[in-house]
């Protein structure tokens, strides 16, 4: 028996796609205006009125790459909690413990990266 | 209409899959792989397990997905190697990998996980915090030392390579 | 034929489902451009109608549609016009769970909140893809700019709202209204709440956090490239996450569809979402634009330190008094 209102959520998000896209569809087909002869100006790249050099997928931020993975880290975190909130009124103090050492045992790298992000060289 | 919707579910996961594995353009692969996440996450909606499916789609998704996108959008234009070419050790290893899940899959089915027993859509939830949060209390620890373990390490090798 | 007039498809199709969905968000950007006019000192739109302009968003949504489609030569053209209109459905798919009154929801999920806030985390996915289908510098590099923002306040959001989840001791939306029938969540939450719509306009871009499109550096950021209807899927999201994020707080705070009698729930939970969007939209004129560096460190640290502190206030006011 799955959950009620999931097929409710699929029917909308099904009928929005079809739509949405639908939309899209006719839009592009009929209504704007093609091109024939684009110029190869028209679709280059733009670059303030210079023309492009070099890649362009190029200046990677590469120095903030630890924030993304504390984030995959952070997410499941957050997960865990939001199970532990469900229940709390019931849970006592046998189910909150491990949460708060869970918590705890996790704010250690939080501390240690704000710690590192303090000094410039590093990141 | 579970039926149709499990085949349906089962299908997308399967082929994204395997476009993941075969596809030529890294990025294409790694969105693949997101699609065939969304399957699974449908396949969890399907055993009634909408949280999971939730936490699957937000972690999963959410930050996986992401972070495999960035990872290949960082090592370059990426090309794969074209397709693989058929060998007969590949034949082999599809064999054993066969034989292997099915047998996970009969043990799977015919034992009982233990734990409690489900009680209907109202107090699921409740049930799946306390079995979390009770009876894994240790688990729980033992998970967070090992998210907090993969944070400090990842952290230290982005702080060693910015050293020279 | 029976479906066309069954009150599903009215809740989809009409409201508050898809029409409903595209004329509010249109009605949104007008009330953007008014309001920040007018804290500007401006007058905003105001040719195109009978009052204040206030077709001006239709104007342009025509205008837009008879834009020609161009697609850069060397991006890749799947992404690059699959990823603003798949941003553009998620942010439309998200009205489908909040609770307008009780018999206007479209679907009432047992686990809402976290679903809802498993789909607001896949829209870092669409800009970083948006931002690198592109493969021109200015979209790259806002698309960057953008996916470390969001991720950032992303788990602030999920932290504050994890305050509301303890109050009420479920994750289903509607019940999360009823529950507040004995007082607004907000005043227990306040610093919950505070925290929440800090983190909700980080996610949508919006000034102060719109280092992703700041004009003067990176164009529009991540959608420098698009044109025509692309550009309105972009834009177009924006607002639309305005409003349903604004209707979720109006839900998960201030009570929803409650309020005295005589006024129907719907007009209450209406009512309250305008109120936070104006809220939101002042916030544009009344800040300058964060830095990149200060946003991350201000998400991580601050903001997340202040979620977790909401939670154990929280903890320590269920503990303490029992009848909440």
């Amino acid at each position: 028996m799955v959950a009620q209102g999931i097929a409710e959520i699929f029917y909308y998000l099904g009928f929005v796609t079809v739509s949405t896209v639908g939309v899209v569809i006719l839009l592009f087909l009929i209504i704007s205006p093609r091109d024939p002869k684009p110029t190869p100006e028209k679709r280059a790249a733009f670059e303030s009125g210079q023309i492009a050099v070099g890649r362009g997928r190029t200046r990677f931020i590469i120095q903030y790459y630890p924030y993304l993975l504390m984030f995959v880290v952070y997410d499941v975190v957050a997960m865990f909690l939001f199970a532990w909130a469900l229940n709390i009124r019931s849970l006592g103090f046998n189910g909150t413990l491990p949460v708060a050492v869970f918590l705890v045992v996790l704010m250690v790298p939080l501390a240690y990266a704000l710690h590192l992000s303090k000094r410039p060289e590093n990141w | 209409m579970t039926d149709l919707a499990f085949l349906a579910f089962a299908f997308v996961t399967v082929i994204a899959a395997i476009l993941a594995i075969e596809a030529r353009d890294l990025v294409y692969g790694a969105v693949s792989l997101g699609v065939s996440f969304l399957g699974v996450a449908g396949l969890f909606i399907l055993l009634d397990a909408s949280y999971v499916a939730a936490f699957q789609i937000s972690v999963y998704i959410g930050a996986v997905v992401v972070l495999i996108l960035f990872t290949v959008m960082l090592v370059g234009p990426a090309k794969g190697d074209g397709p693989m070419e058929f060998k007969k050790a590949s034949l082999f290893g599809a064999v054993l990998i066969s034989l292997m899940l099915g047998m996970a899959g009969t043990l799977a089915t015919t034992t009982a996980f233990p734990g409690r027993e489900v009680c209907g859509s109202g107090c699921d939830l409740q049930l799946l915090s306390t079995t979390l949060l009770v009876d894994y209390g240790i688990q729980l620890e033992l998970l967070a030392l090992v998210l907090a373990a993969a944070v400090i390490g990842a952290l230290t090798l982005a702080k060693a390579e910015k050293k020279e | 034929m029976a479906i066309l007039t069954s009150p599903l498809f009215f809740k989809i199709a009409v409201f508050p489902g898809l029409t409903s969905l595209a004329i509010i968000a249109a009605l949104v950007t007008w009330l953007d451009r008014k309001i920040t006019a007018r804290v500007q000192l401006r007058i905003g739109p105001s040719y195109v109608s009978p009052v204040g302009g206030i077709l001006q968003s239709f104007a342009d949504l025509i205008k837009l549609a008879f834009k020609e489609l161009i697609i850069p030569a060397k991006a890749d053209k799947f992404f690059f016009v699959a990823a603003p209109v798949i941003g553009m459905i998620l942010a439309g798919g998200l009205v489908g769970l909040i609770p307008f009154s009780p018999e206007t929801q479209i679907a009432n999920l047992e686990v809402g909140l976290p679903v809802f806030l498993a789909f607001l985390t896949l829209s870092p996915t669409m800009v970083l893809l948006a931002g690198w289908s592109a493969n021109s510098k200015y979209p790259f590099i806002g698309g960057l700019r953008s996916l470390f923002q969001q991720t950032a306040y992303e788990i602030p959001l999920w932290l504050s709202a994890i305050g509301v989840v303890m109050m009420a001791g479920t994750f289903d939306l509607l019940k999360i209204v009823e529950a507040q029938s004995t007082g607004w969540f907000i005043i227990p939450q306040a610093l919950g709440a505070l925290i929440f719509l800090i983190t909700i306009t980080a996610e949508m871009e919006r000034i102060p956090f719109d280092l992703p499109e700041a004009e003067p550096e990176v164009i529009m950021g991540w959608q420098a490239e698009y044109t025509g209807f692309l550009f309105l899927a972009a834009q177009g999201a924006g607002f639309i996450k305005l409003y349903v994020f604004s209707a979720l707080f109006a839900t998960i705070y201030l009570g929803g569809f409650l309020g005295p009698a005589p006024v129907p729930g719907l007009v209450w939970t209406l009512l309250k979402t305008t109120v936070i969007i104006v809220l939101i939209i002042l916030l544009r004129g009344s800040f300058g634009r964060v830095r990149i560096d200060q946003l991350l460190r201000a998400g991580w640290t601050l903001l997340l330190g202040l979620a977790i502190a909401n939670i154990a206030i929280t903890y320590i006011i269920i503990q303490g008094i029992p009848s909440i």
